[in-house]
């Protein structure tokens, strides 16, 4: 057991020094636009009504481009994500939507950023049911222009 | 010597991977891939989520100490979950029903399996708190029973795709075992799709290594 136990040690130095497991490697410049918590639907199906709204919409390089592109943004307020594998879950579910052209869920503002192809869009149930399979609950929705402060 | 050259190869394995979780059900469509290694057994498990509320997988565990092996079909359901804006808790059933072999020549005939457990967890960004018990019946080769409560606090709260840090106590009662309760301080690593875990028993000197990645 002594041999396992002092493999471990240089296994896991070697893991924290890799790419993936490296801060350093952080993609995403996080540009947080404060903006009001104007237009907040809170009626579609699975839509819980108690938590507060922030409709800030996170700009990572992917929502620019999909942005400049013509793409109209939506932010969700997301119950329940706490850690990485709740963005992971948002991602896979959202990502595989045709509308939609770029998903990221900021944990540290709790909202599922989405931004859509030109001319689709998704309605709040549909993003209800679907945050629903990936096993969270949407509190409330916020569609541009407000998530975009036009 | 064996049973170093194993959980040596599922190190290897996990490394290679290049990434390791916790929740038992996943997304709607999505694979895990689970390995746990403890004191009394190592396990790998696979499983699929076609619904929010329940998974099925695949596990294969080996009892060390007892020389037997558990190959079963493993049907999670999340029997409850509590959403908040900074939380979130849960409370999983989780069964079991397979085949358990003999294992390091051990000559008993296989026979039929059965496996029955309870999970539950809240979880901050900064806290988590979790108990899970479990019973093993695998017939001639005997039955056992255990139950843990883990704590963790996180030192600093980690942004999407950023490394999440975690430190964990994990405290297991085994009634079956010479130390019937035990001690694990370990090191929870968690980024994207992978979480691993590294810990060491203080009170039955054994490594825990959990992996898990969700596809």
């Amino acid at each position: 057991m002594n041999t396992i136990t002092r493999s471990l040690i240089p296994l896991l130095f070697i893991l924290l020094s890799t790419p993936a497991w490296s801060q350093h490697g952080q993609e995403h410049q996080h540009e947080h636009e404060h903006e009001h918590e104007e237009s907040v639907s809170d009626s579609a199906a699975g839509v819980a009504s108690a938590a507060p709204a922030t409709g800030r919409l996170t700009i990572t390089p992917e929502i620019e481009i999909a942005l400049a592109n013509g793409g109209t943004a939506v932010v969700a307020d997301v119950l329940g994500v706490v850690c990485d594998f709740c963005a992971v879950a948002m991602n896979k579910i959202f990502g595989k939507q045709e509308e939609v052209a770029a998903v990221y869920v900021d944990l540290d503002t709790k909202a599922l950023n989405l931004v859509f192809k030109p001319g689709a869009s998704l309605d709040d149930d549909a993003i209800a049911a679907l945050a629903v399979q990936a096993g969270y609950r949407i509190a409330a929705v916020h569609r541009s222009p407000v998530v975009l402060g036009s | 010597m064996r049973a170093r050259v194993q959980l040596l190869l599922l190190l290897f394995f996990a490394v290679g991977s290049a990434a390791v979780s916790a929740r038992p059900v996943s997304y709607v469509g999505g694979w895990t891939f689970i390995e746990e290694s403890n004191r009394q057994s190592t396990a790998a498990l696979i499983h699929y989520t076609p619904s929010p509320s329940w998974s099925l997988g695949l596990r294969n565990e080996w009892v060390r100490d007892a020389d037997y092996a558990i190959t079963s079909l493993q049907p999670t359901y999340l029997l409850k979950r509590w959403f908040g804006q900074e939380y979130q808790a849960n409370v999983y059933l989780q069964g079991g029903l397979g085949v358990a072999s003999g294992t390091s020549g051990n000559p008993m005939s296989s026979t039929t399996a059965a496996t029955a457990g309870v999970i539950a967890d809240w979880e901050t960004r900064r806290f988590f708190l979790g108990y899970n018990a479990r019973y093993i019946d695998a017939g001639h080769f005997g039955d056992n029973a255990m139950q843990l409560v883990r704590m963790g606090w996180a030192p600093y709260e980690g942004d999407t795709q950023d490394l999440h840090t975690w430190l964990m106590l994990e405290i297991d009662h085994r009634p079956e075992s010479a130390d019937s309760v035990s001690v694990t301080p370990l090191l929870r690593f968690f980024r994207g799709p992978a979480l691993l875990e590294v810990g060491f028993n203080i009170v039955d000197p054994t490594p825990l290594i959990n992996f898990t990645y969700r596809f």
